[in-house]
């Protein structure tokens, strides 16, 4: 029945469930905000309400803890929800997404290099970046991940899965092995950090991290979502795109930037998170359409979404503590990369979906 | 009207093509057969433009094919491709509308959707526009494709010019109802002026359904023809290494050749 | 109007969604007056209750376990996996940490929202322990507990150096102590020079690993090479395995002389681990068990 509904429509349904997930997770947690009190404290920080004294704590928790919380896991549910979408657009196969092709694990290797080595006189050539270091890393790290396995998985102008999947857990063991080796030698201080970081968390949240990650994908989005088209017509192979007047190469390369430039920005604040670009297309293709203009935003939406729920789940479950979002993400996606990964063997690759 | 001329491809170092002039002329089913490994498939994608020739020009109409900008290209020439794969589920009117996208930017027009409609109603899939590709045969999918094609050029749009519609091997696995369904369409399309070359395989539905023929051989043109009479036996027992006999079908009257080896 | 203050007994997220959304003023008020102090160093916990401060206490982390009354309160989590919001929830007046948390940005996050956070460093040394206790005592004015506190503990320092020298002589068995990191779930050898390095020192007996510094993974080849004639493993990792005999199926442990004479002890962590007021007993109880 929701196939019948209009993009437009099904992308405002994402919206407003969006929209209740995000107040959920403003809400909910060790600190429990009832709605009218964070209308209070927002209209309070922006001066349109007297302050108030007696909640001060509760105040400055919500808008210095809980807020940027919640914007930052929004927007990483979205960078990765789009990351899925349009990596499987380019790789024309459904099991692709920065996790499994090792995008993620690319960048926070690099970002991990950065942090363990960066004040050290080995890696003194970070200095010069100053503070843009982690993000240059990161990008460097992702983006050699994502070259190499697209590389090595293309014969013949087709993506072989099996040879992607392989190359991605190659690059995926690889920087595990470099980030394990970095916390070995690490201090103490950064070698804490590094553990947190392979399962992915949005405990540290602040709001410049929030913020940075929100504009960059903010220009990631505006940047690939008009390639929606573009993406629709290469699904029948780059031949084939070529003759509806595309040229592959032109948007290829540079979505492939893109994808890297937001889901490196987003790891370098977060870690690794996985399956998330996995499921929310595979998700929007079951309930909707394969169609690429619809996709892309509604997986921003969708990936949004299901993060902050995750977020609320990972906040509760053995609160006062906190589980890892990868943890989460791993116990939901695997199942269903599994799932594909069966259906696509019994179709004999090709079309997989009933 | 297509023609090359002196073109030769070589890839990476192997020769594939050597100095072949070939022509093929608007409102004519211009056929291109040949053993395997002659350089067929070879031969159509330089025609197409997706490989540029080592040596030599392809033209369309007196331009240089490289000359074309892209855009208006795609909106006159339109090539159904051997091997087809959609990775992910599509309806059947969806890999039609792909067809359309040369023409529109952002949201298809209704003209489009007409076009998509009119597509599927000439290859007889008008009834099956909502089912999911994947579900379909190998006919089927190669009729969804048929219509893709056509609508991509289809009669009427801007400016009325030169068309072309370029086949690989469309028959290919297709049972003889859609072998004969296809290439009826694709000649109806002669009427309007288009030019269609086709790759075939098949050499008696070949004669029967083409008007020109180039014949090729180890990378050149061992005939190139517009008379059936011209594809002789010495012919087809030098390039396909058969022993051939003609035969004359006592009811159509038309000419069938029988092989063995 | 205060917000809930916590949920934590609450398991499904719809129900405390709605119950977030239902209650708009449930108030659970300010404890009356007082400190509340959330301290995740379980070296400063044990030490708060010596000086008898413990009642300013409303939460520690998981491995604070002593005194046995500590296990009482809330634990907001362990420490090298904490989390802000957590901490804060319990409303703390100051928020006391040794230096060892994780990860880094907790600190930070409590001070932004306004709450004290101090960081008192314990050091490696007995005198910096010492220190700190005379710090703690300061801090919560029980000055007078902390003096007599610390002036036993040096009587009883003096004790056992006096005893040192005899446990000395003779053979001075190599000893290797083994610790479990609960962050990655692996086992530890402790390396020379840390406070369980020097009570070994004073009991009469070597550390089997002969390079300083902190702790290193525990592997077979080094459990060879340091070859111990004696095993003391802290109480976590010891209880993963539950006895002498399972102890021993470890990899390396059983070919050690160690493990052939079945000299493996289990030791608590918050004994050995750090300076405090026990240390005197701990160290004549490393003496007895070393010297056996």
């Amino acid at each position: 029945m929701l196939k019948r509904l209009s993009n437009r429509s099904f992308h405002a349904l994402l919206a407003v469930g969006l929209a209740l997930a995000m107040v959920a997770s403003a809400s909910i947690g060790d600190f429990v905000f009832p709605l009218r009190e964070m209308a209070r404290f927002i209209g309070q920080a922006f001066h349109l309400i007297p302050l108030t004294t007696a909640d001060t704590l509760d105040r400055n928790v919500f808008l210095q803890l809980r807020l940027p919380r919640v914007l930052l896991g929004t927007v990483t549910g979205a960078v990765l929800g789009v990351s899925g979408t349009l990596m499987q657009g380019l790789f024309r196969n459904p099991i692709v997404e920065p996790g499994l092709v090792g995008t993620s694990a690319g960048a926070a290797l690099g970002a991990a290099l950065v942090f363990v080595l960066g004040g050290k006189a080995t890696l003194a050539f970070t200095a010069p970046l100053g503070s843009a270091a982690v993000p240059v890393f990161a990008f460097a790290g992702g983006f050699a991940a994502t070259v190499l396995v697209y590389r090595v998985s293309r014969s013949f102008g087709k993506v072989n899965v099996f040879t992607l999947l392989l190359a991605g857990i190659a690059v995926n063991a690889v920087s595990s092995a470099g980030t394990g080796f970095l916390s070995y030698i690490a201090r103490d201080p950064q070698a804490r950090n590094i553990t947190f970081w392979n399962l992915g968390t949005f405990t540290t949240a602040d709001w410049r991290g929030a913020v940075i990650v929100t504009v960059t994908f903010a220009i990631c989005y505006l940047l690939s979502v008009r390639y929606g088209k573009a993406l629709n017509a290469l699904m029948l192979g780059e031949d084939e795109a070529t003759y509806t007047g595309l040229d592959p190469a032109r948007f290829i390369w540079p979505l492939l930037v893109v994808n890297t430039l937001m889901v490196a920005m987003a790891t370098a604040m977060v870690g690794v998170i996985a399956f998330i670009g996995l499921v929310v297309p595979h998700v929007l293709r079951l309930l909707k359409s394969s169609d690429y203009t619809f996709l892309i935003p509604g997986s921003a939406l969708l990936g949004a979404m299901l993060m902050e729920i995750i977020d609320v789940v990972a906040r509760l479950v053995i609160a006062p503590a906190e589980l890892p979002i990868g943890i989460i993400t791993a116990v939901v996606g695997a199942p269903v990369f599994l799932g594909i990964l069966i259906r696509q063997q019994r179709r004999g690759g090709g079309a997989f979906y009933g | 009207m297509v023609e090359l001329h002196d073109v030769s491809f070589t890839a990476g170092a192997t020769p594939i093509l050597h100095h072949v002039d070939a022509q093929f002329a608007p409102g004519r089913f211009n056929v291109i057969l040949g053993p395997n490994g002659a350089g067929k498939s070879t031969l159509l994608k330089v025609a197409t433009g997706t490989l540029k020739p080592s040596t030599g020009t392809v033209r369309y109409d007196n331009a240089d094919a490289a000359s074309w900008p892209p855009d208006v290209l795609a909106r006159r020439r339109a090539v159904l491709s051997q091997h087809m794969e959609l990775p992910f589920p599509l309806a059947v009117e969806d890999v039609v509308l792909m067809g359309r996208y040369p023409h529109y930017a952002r949201t298809p027009a209704r003209r489009d959707r007409d076009i998509v409609n009119q597509a599927l109603e000439l290859v007889g899939m008008a009834d099956r526009r909502q089912q999911i590709y994947s579900t379909l045969s190998g006919g089927e999918r190669q009729k969804t494709h048929l219509a893709r094609v056509l609508a991509q050029i289809w009669a009427g749009d801007d400016a009325s010019g030169p068309r072309y519609l370029f086949l690989d091997e469309p028959t290919a696995s297709l049972d003889i109802h859609y072998q004969i369904h296809l290439l009826d369409v694709a000649r109806g399309l002669l009427a309007d002026g288009c030019t269609v070359v086709a790759v075939l395989h098949d050499l008696n539905i070949a004669l029967r359904y083409g008007d020109t023929f180039v014949v090729l051989s180890g990378g050149t043109v061992a005939c190139a023809t517009d008379r059936r009479d011209a594809v002789s036996r010495e012919l087809l027992e030098g390039v396909f290494r058969v022993r051939a006999h003609q035969i004359v079908d006592p009811i159509a009257g038309r000419t069938l050749w029988e092989f063995s080896l | 109007m205060t917000a809930v203050r916590s949920l934590r007994f609450i398991r499904r997220p719809v129900s405390a969604f709605a119950l977030a959304l239902i209650i708009a003023g449930c108030n659970r008020g300010n404890t009356g007056g007082g400190a509340r102090v959330v301290c995740v160093s379980k070296q400063i916990n044990e030490d708060l209750y010596a000086i008898g401060a413990e009642n300013v206490l409303v939460a520690r982390d998981l491995t604070s376990v002593y005194p046995e009354q500590i296990i009482k309160l809330q634990s907001v989590g362990y420490h090298r996996a904490l989390n802000a919001e957590g901490i804060i929830s319990m409303k703390p007046t100051l928020f006391l940490n040794d230096g060892n948390l994780g990860p880094d940005a907790v600190v930070e996050q409590v001070k932004k929202v306004g709450i004290p956070t101090l960081t008192l460093n314990p050091g490696n040394t007995m005198d910096s322990a010492q220190a700190l206790i005379e710090a703690l005592g300061n801090l919560f004015h029980r000055e007078h507990q902390a003096d007599s506190v610390v002036a036993a503990w040096k009587a009883g320092m003096d004790s056992v150096f006096a005893d040192t020298a005899k446990w000395g002589q003779g053979h001075r068995p190599r000893v290797l102590i083994i610790h479990f990191g609960q962050i990655r779930n692996n086992y530890l050898a402790l390396k020379r020079g840390g406070p369980a390095d020097q009570m070994l020192h004073w009991a009469g007996a070597d550390n089997a690993i002969d390079s300083a510094g902190g702790m290193s993974q525990l592997t077979p080849e080094l459990i060879a090479r340091a070859a111990p004639d004696i095993i003391i493993a802290t109480e976590v990792g010891f209880d993963r395995y539950g006895s002498v005999e399972k102890f021993k199926t470890m990899p390396g442990i059983a070919l050690t002389p160690a493990g052939q004479s079945n000299r493996i002890y289990r030791i608590t962590e918050q004994k050995i681990m750090y300076f405090g007021p026990r240390t005197p007993a701990v160290v004549r109880e490393l003496a007895g068990l070393v010297h056996q």
